[in-house]
């Protein structure tokens, strides 16, 4: 039978009544992470480039549950009502599967985060490198399990690299949680719900440069600068995966 | 159109990659009189299919489908509705298919893809009129509550037969859909009973103890073909639907009933034997698929 | 294989065709077609100048507008513009006007059965109306397979949610060709007998489909001797719309 219309809006997810005293875990002193993970531990990152055939450069990356893929499409024409630029455009946009959130959703673009990974991206890319035309960064989240920003950009820029885009250097990123006294790298959807605050960066490591910074939430002062340290480092790390991941699909290529 | 001397004359001295796209009509014409195609499969034979089942972990049943490259993910999520006055015990399957702009050059954010509503109604009408669901063992709580199937399917990458790995995806993440143990509260609202609950064998009395999977009586599979002049080419990709523009669908399910038979119009026309030749093809391509169904499922039993 | 059908016709009888052409003024080819109380008016406005994004530039370019009795357009009705869109693509001759986009409008006055068959021979008719460009005329049928394996033709909305499966078939209408024999295409078959469009709902036998193709192509030399027959007396009754 198919959807009537009416219908849609009146449907619930049952949920578990037993499962709602989480909070109170964490403002212990001695808890684990849901995934006895260490606090300053990252989830294992997986990245393969190619996943999208029909795309120019494509990247698909999985951190813990969440899963994410992106298009790169381009460089192509302009739209038609865009002014002449002499440098190249760059557009992004980010949407949700309706499967990706624990309660379902509509599956919507998310303005937000489309803004955010275009400021981030923007700055590493060469635009100069495509005069007057577009490339266009599609990201699709499979399904979030926290930290969908940072994994989003982090694919999106080894994407760019398939794609044959010009970049300074990689964009790598990751983020922080703050929960009471602790700073957690890297976080999942549990603990995103309930952090008092949290930082995130993009950055390309080999310049050691920061292509974006938020910090929301309440974060003390020595805390936000550990934070900044953390991430870089992890950024460091998550970068020498991506290139190794280039290498692999490089060499694949050569050998065929 | 045009300048087919034109083109007889530069294709000796043109490159293929060239001539590929200037003359696209005429170099498939050319592999087809070597009875090949330009992916080095003969003509009758479908992509290399792969399933994948627990695709996505915040979803109750989900798979992964490949025909070739072109990808499509299903997943089911089950929430909780109140029955029609009409049918009291049966439940409802909502499906709907979406291409987002990752998939394809062609989809631009913020305007869907004229394809999508279409196959979203033609996979709709392929899953009720196989009747591989039955919508009674939705059921929960006869009047009161029944589950509401949301079956979203996601175009990954789209290169051709999108309908073929659709259907395929569907119906490989209903075999591994597995619904969740609810009871009843004391507001008459189902909830999730949790693990504790299941064994300490409280008062509230699941109300779903056996109807955990569904039962799939019979499986519908399709095979999307090409006519051109008088060869039939199966399983096309996105470059050759482009090019040759009559396809054939044909949905049979697993004990050899005629689900569907979907040409929307198309430059040639189907003669008695040609629409023989597509069925012969499907139910070949039935059983391959089965197969596959089969080692996916049985793959994730031994885990 | 005895049968009552609520209106007392036989399986094979189809209900009664109406077609009138030029009946809108504004439109450049309009057309109503009604098969008993399913009533469609088809209307047709172009060649306008110019094709629509993603179209093939170097060939005329068909646009489907339907328009319901009530209500949004909705995923089925997207469905039904594109199978019509598809369908005349293949009856038009796309190569005598290229760049240019041709507009059906489509309204349903009535539906009761077989709407979409209705729809595609009102737009065919306009077609004619407007002077399109045409390869040949379309006929549509719609057949339906009951539980006990008979099939009747041209079912009432009634009929059609009773039966178990039902298959809507276009073919083309019989050639008659100015030229002397057109070389026949496959093995000895005419062309009326090739199916433009086919659409089925509900399971089926294999056999229950050659069964449908068999009795729709008997029925569509009836209804295409009706299309040619209703064309052709308008034509000769006001030759003043000609193009």
């Amino acid at each position: 039978m198919a959807a009537k219309p009416g219908t849609a809006s009146t449907t619930y997810s049952p949920v578990d009544p037993t499962h709602k005293t989480k909070p109170s875990i964490f403002t212990d002193s001695d808890w684990v992470r849901p995934d006895s993970r260490g606090f300053h531990q990252c989830r294992p990152a997986f990245f393969r480039t190619g996943a999208v055939n029909s795309a120019s450069g494509s990247a698909y990356a999985e951190f813990g549950n969440t899963k994410v893929i992106v298009s790169v499409f381009g460089p192509r024409e302009s739209k038609k009502a865009m002014m002449y630029s002499d440098i190249g455009r760059l557009n992004c946009n980010i949407s949700y599967t309706t499967f990706a959130t624990p309660v379902r959703g509509q599956g919507s673009d998310n303005k937000e985060y489309s803004s955010m990974l275009h400021k981030a991206l923007e700055g590493a890319i060469i635009l100069e490198s495509f005069p007057k035309t577009t490339v266009d960064v599609f990201a699709l989240v499979l399904e979030s399990g926290g930290s969908d920003l940072p994994v989003v950009i982090s694919c999106a820029s080894l994407a760019l690299a398939d794609a044959g885009i010009m970049m300074y250097d990689l964009v790598t990123s990751v983020s922080v949680s703050c929960l009471g006294k602790n700073l957690l790298i890297d976080p999942i959807l549990e603990e995103e719900s309930c952090q008092d605050g949290s930082l995130m960066i993009a950055c390309m490591p080999s310049r050691y440069e920061v292509t974006q910074l938020t910090v929301t939430g309440e974060l003390s002062a020595p805390n936000l600068s550990e934070a900044m340290q953390l991430c870089l480092d992890a950024c460091a790390k998550l970068a020498q995966i991506m290139r190794s991941c280039l290498k692999e699909a490089a060499s694949a290529a050569a050998e065929e | 159109m045009g300048l087919p001397n034109a083109s007889e004359d530069l294709s000796s001295e043109m490159e293929v990659d060239a001539f590929r796209r200037l003359f696209p009509l005429r170099y498939f014409e050319r592999h087809l009189t070597e009875s090949i195609r330009p992916d080095a499969r003969p003509l009758r034979k479908a992509r290399d299919t792969t399933i994948a089942l627990g695709a996505v972990a915040s979803a109750d049943g989900s798979a992964l489908a490949k025909i070739g490259s072109t990808t499509m993910l299903a997943a089911i999520k089950m929430e909780v509705m109140t029955p029609s006055l009409e049918s009291p015990d049966e439940g409802c399957i909502a499906i709907d298919f979406h291409m987002p702009p990752i998939c394809s050059p062609i989809v631009r954010p913020g305007r869907p893809a004229e394809a999508a509503p279409v196959l979203s109604k033609q996979l709709s009408d392929t899953i009720t009129s196989s009747g591989m669901i039955n919508l009674k063992e939705l059921s929960l709580v006869s009047g009161k509550a029944a589950w509401m199937a949301y079956l979203d399917i996601y175009c990954l990458d789209a290169d051709g037969a999108l309908f073929d790995a659709a259907l395929l995806s569907a119906v490989a993440a209903f075999s591994h859909l597995k619904i969740p143990v609810v009871s009843l509260d004391y507001d008459g609202k189902i909830v999730i009973m949790s693990e504790e609950q299941k064994e300490e064998n409280s008062e509230t009395k699941p109300v779903n103890k056996e109807k955990r999977k569904l039962t799939l009586s019979t499986i519908p599979f399709s095979l999307t073909c090409i006519l051109h002049k008088s060869y039939i080419l199966a399983d096309p990709t996105a470059e050759e639907e482009s090019i040759m523009e009559t396809l054939v669908t044909v949905v049979l399910d697993s004990s050899g009933q005629l689900v569907s038979l979907y040409k929307p119009g198309g430059s040639v026309l189907v003669y008695t034997s040609a629409v023989q030749d597509c069925v012969a093809l499907t139910r070949q391509r039935v059983k391959e698929l089965q197969n596959i169904l089969d080692d996916a499922i049985s793959g994730m039993e031994i885990d | 294989m005895e049968i009552d059908r609520a209106d007392g016709r036989t399986p094979n009888q189809l209900r009664p065709l109406s077609c009138s052409r030029n009946i809108l003024h504004r439109a450049h080819g309009s057309a109503s077609w009604s098969q008993g109380d399913t009533k469609v008016l088809a209307a047709v406005y172009g060649p306008k100048a110019g094709t629509k994004k993603n179209e093939n530039p170097e060939k005329a370019c068909i646009e489907v507008i339907w328009k319901p009795k009530t209500g949004q357009i909705g995923k089925p009705e997207r469905e039904f513009e594109m199978i019509l869109k598809r369908t005349l693509q293949s009856i038009c001759i796309l190569t005598v006007n290229p760049n240019t986009t041709t507009s059906i409008i489509v309204q349903v006055v009535h539906d009761d059965g077989a709407l979409l068959p209705c729809a595609i021979n009102a737009a065919c008719a306009a077609l004619v109306d407007a002077g399109i460009p045409m390869k040949h005329l379309a006929v549509a049928i719609c057949c339906c397979v009951a539980e006990t394996g008979y099939v009747i033709l041209d079912p009432t909305k009634l009929e059609e949610q009773k039966m178990k499966a039902f298959a809507y078939l276009v073919f083309p209408n019989s050639i008659l060709s100015v030229l002397p024999e057109v070389s026949s295409p496959a093995k000895g078959e005419p062309v009326e007998h090739g199916i433009i469009t086919s659409i089925t709902h509900g399971a089926m036998s294999v056999d229950d489909y050659f069964l449908c193709l068999e009795r729709g192509r008997a029925a569509s030399a009836k209804l295409s001797d009706f299309l040619r027959r209703s064309l052709q007396s308008q034509f000769s009754g006001n030759s003043s719309k000609a193009g």
